[in-house]
């Protein structure tokens, strides 16, 4: 399930005011997001959370689930 | 340096020649982010291409053929393309669509492609096969079929062929043809399936190699990376038949793992060592500013001699953002450069000198608005232009004012270039082609002025918007966000505003609506998602009460007025 504290960022930097994101929705299915601003959120993801992704695991998300997954773990080490 | 003349000036020609003199030379280092990068010899290339150019030729591929390939990243991807060109038939490369283009958008702008330039085959992966395959059983179809070259490309191995055989089995078929004959076919960017298609001979390309190395001073041992997808002129010319044609290396990189992490053009750098790089100007903002330092701590650029900025308009505050953030990895200040290039002359119709940074000229803003090039006078508003060098051998470039006549120096007017690259007009249409291609004379549509006999492109007279280097038609989100309900018919304009930080333009929609603030929001989030029908994001959004756009002198509403009127004074 995606946090609200996820979302929030990922909507903020799209400049949305609402839109239901889950864990199979594809980061090209939300409003906004493209190939441009894609490293511009995953960095807010990281500023958001104070952790660092590595180049792999960027590039083997599969939709804001996996992203999400990927959070977690990272906060929790 | 001319590898083979005369009659046999052909691309095929060439790539044999280097396959025999340098068997071994990696050709093409297929990158890949997740596992090892694959290496192809010029020779095992070649090999490969004759392989699968009999295949194409049992599945009835004939010359004068055009093939569309759809593909992804895959390293059969060359030597697939160079079987096409083997038995004649022309490949036409066309992107391979994302997840947020809708299926219908897809299939339309691939059938009004296909009437438009007579595709005939397309080759593509199996995902596609339910999208693709309506469009070759419908009775006006020019589409014959669809084939997926890569399961049977997959099969190659090089231990179990008969290269000979197969090598005589397509040179008895080569004996006709000539360098005057189509290599390729270009489509420009678009989604109306108006796409114009740009074909390049092998005379127009073998020609700009031998001119352009000529002018970037490149020698074999240069070795050129990239990114940049091979449906965009400077990433098949600039960064596949280029090197390919010489005998350089080029290390071809997957651009969707580009944009996901663009720290990987950095690791390439770093472990390949290449000398020579295109990219578009949002490239260098974007590498300035999204990478980590920890990413790249290590890591060494001084192989690269040259990076090429292209495609889009140079900005000096992009190359020198990036300078400032890469100096102390060993990057020169004077491989910054720049040059200005389009598909209708093959490519490149200038280059800034190699080994000096690209020029910067500092003038008066009002002036340059005015058409004439002044240096500007103290507290005067100004524009840094840079320059994009000199005209390349073979390129004769002139500015002229509105009435053809032709402008002296540092007076702003069209530029046209003469080239003897130049392309054999727009497929099936002449009309098209008689606008832009008056005499020996191709009518860019850009604005720009010579300075010390060096060329700064500064605008364009056509209304199109450049997106990290794609080009985009306003009239494509007008149509689709014209249709949006709630939006008033007809009362819409698109148009790109260019945003500093990012180094590129964004897409603005202005749109009349009398719906109230909270329906508003919803057509926002209904106007953002019309345009991910069409793959690009439209940015900025103003709605406005009907009767707010200015109209045009022919009756609808002017890009150019309502730009200014929203720059100055914003929606209200």
């Amino acid at each position: 399930m995606i946090s609200e504290r996820l979302k929030k960022v990922i909507l903020a930097k799209l400049k949305l005011d609402e839109f239901d994101i889950h864990d199979v929705t594809l980061a090209n299915e939300i409003p906004g997001w493209d190939s441009l601003n894609h490293i511009s959120i995953i960095i807010a993801v990281e500023k958001e959370y104070n952790i660092r992704f590595k180049m792999p695991e960027v590039l083997k998300l599969k939709n804001i689930g996996e992203l999400q997954k990927l959070v977690d773990s990272k906060i929790s080490t | 340096m001319i590898i083979n003349g005369g009659k046999k000036n052909l691309l095929w020609e060439r790539w044999l020649t280097h396959s025999k003199d340098f068997p071994h030379k990696d050709a093409i280092v297929h990158w890949s982010a997740t596992g090892e990068p694959f290496r192809w010899s010029f020779k095992s290339l070649l090999d490969a291409s004759v392989y699968i150019a009999v295949y194409l030729r049992e599945n009835g591929i004939k010359e004068g053929d055009v093939c569309a390939i759809i593909i992804r990243h895959n390293k059969f991807f060359y030597p697939l393309y160079m079987a096409v060109c083997a038995i004649g038939a022309i490949p036409s490369v066309l992107a391979y669509p994302n997840t947020r283009l809708h299926p219908e958008k897809f299939r339309s702008s691939l059938k009004g492609m296909s009437q438009k330039s007579g595709l005939d085959w397309i080759f593509t992966e199996r995902e596609l096969e339910d999208a693709i395959a309506p469009l070759v059983f419908h009775e006006k179809s020019t589409i014959r079929g669809l084939h997926f070259p890569l399961e049977h490309a997959e099969k190659y191995s090089a231990h179990n062929c008969d290269h000979d055989a197969l090598f005589q089995a397509i040179e008895q078929i080569r004996l006709s043809f000539s360098d005057t004959m189509p290599l390729l076919l270009q489509h420009s960017s678009g989604t109306t399936g108006l796409q114009k298609g740009v074909v390049l001979s092998n005379k127009a390309i073998g020609e700009h190699v031998d001119n352009y190395c000529s002018s970037l001073k490149a020698t074999q041992t240069d070795r050129v990376v990239s990114w940049l997808p091979l449906y965009h002129d400077m990433g098949l010319i600039a960064a596949f038949h280029l090197p390919l044609a010489f005998g350089m290396t080029s290390i071809q990189i997957d651009p969707f793992e580009w944009v996901l992490y663009p720290a990987i053009l950095l690791e390439v750098i770093d472990k390949e060592k290449p000398t020579l790089s295109w990219l578009p100007n949002f490239s260098f903002n974007m590498m300035a500013d999204k990478i980590h330092e920890d990413d790249i701590d290590t890591f060494d650029f001084s192989s690269i001699r040259m990076l090429i900025n292209c495609s889009e308009p140079v900005r000096a505050d992009s190359h020198e953002m990036f300078y400032k953030r890469f100096a102390k990895y060993g990057l020169s200040n004077d491989a910054l450069t720049a040059c200005y290039a389009m598909a209708e002359t093959t490519y490149a119709a200038t280059q800034s000198t190699p080994g000096a940074r690209a020029k910067e000229l500092t003038v008066d803003r009002e002036s340059l608005s005015a058409g004439i090039v002044k240096m500007p006078l103290i507290n005067r508003d100004s524009r840094v232009c840079v320059s994009s060098g000199l005209p390349i051998n073979g390129c004769e470039i002139k500015i002229i004012d509105e009435g053809d006549k032709e402008l002296g120096d540092d007076f702003v007017g069209e530029i046209l270039i003469k080239s003897n690259s130049m392309f054999d007009g727009y497929r099936n249409s002449p009309e098209k082609t008689a606008e832009v291609l008056k005499g020996d004379w191709y009518y860019s549509g850009d604005f720009g002025f010579r300075h010390d006999n060096e060329y700064y492109v500064i605008g364009r007279k056509k209304d199109i918007i450049i997106v990290a280097g794609k080009n985009i038609y306003p009239e494509d989100i007008e149509d689709a966000v014209g249709k949006i309900e709630g939006v008033s018919p007809g009362r819409v304009v698109a148009f790109g505003i260019f945003k500093e930080e990012i180094g590129t333009e964004q897409i603005c929609v202005i749109a009349e609506t009398s719906l109230d603030e909270s329906a508003r929001k919803i057509l926002r989030t209904k106007i953002i998602e019309a345009g991910m029908e069409l793959s690009v994001t439209i940015t900025q959004i103003h709605l406005v009460e009907p009767r707010w756009l200015i109209k045009s002198s022919s009756g609808k509403p002017s890009r150019k007025a309502n730009k200014e009127r929203i720059l100055i004074g914003g929606d209200k």
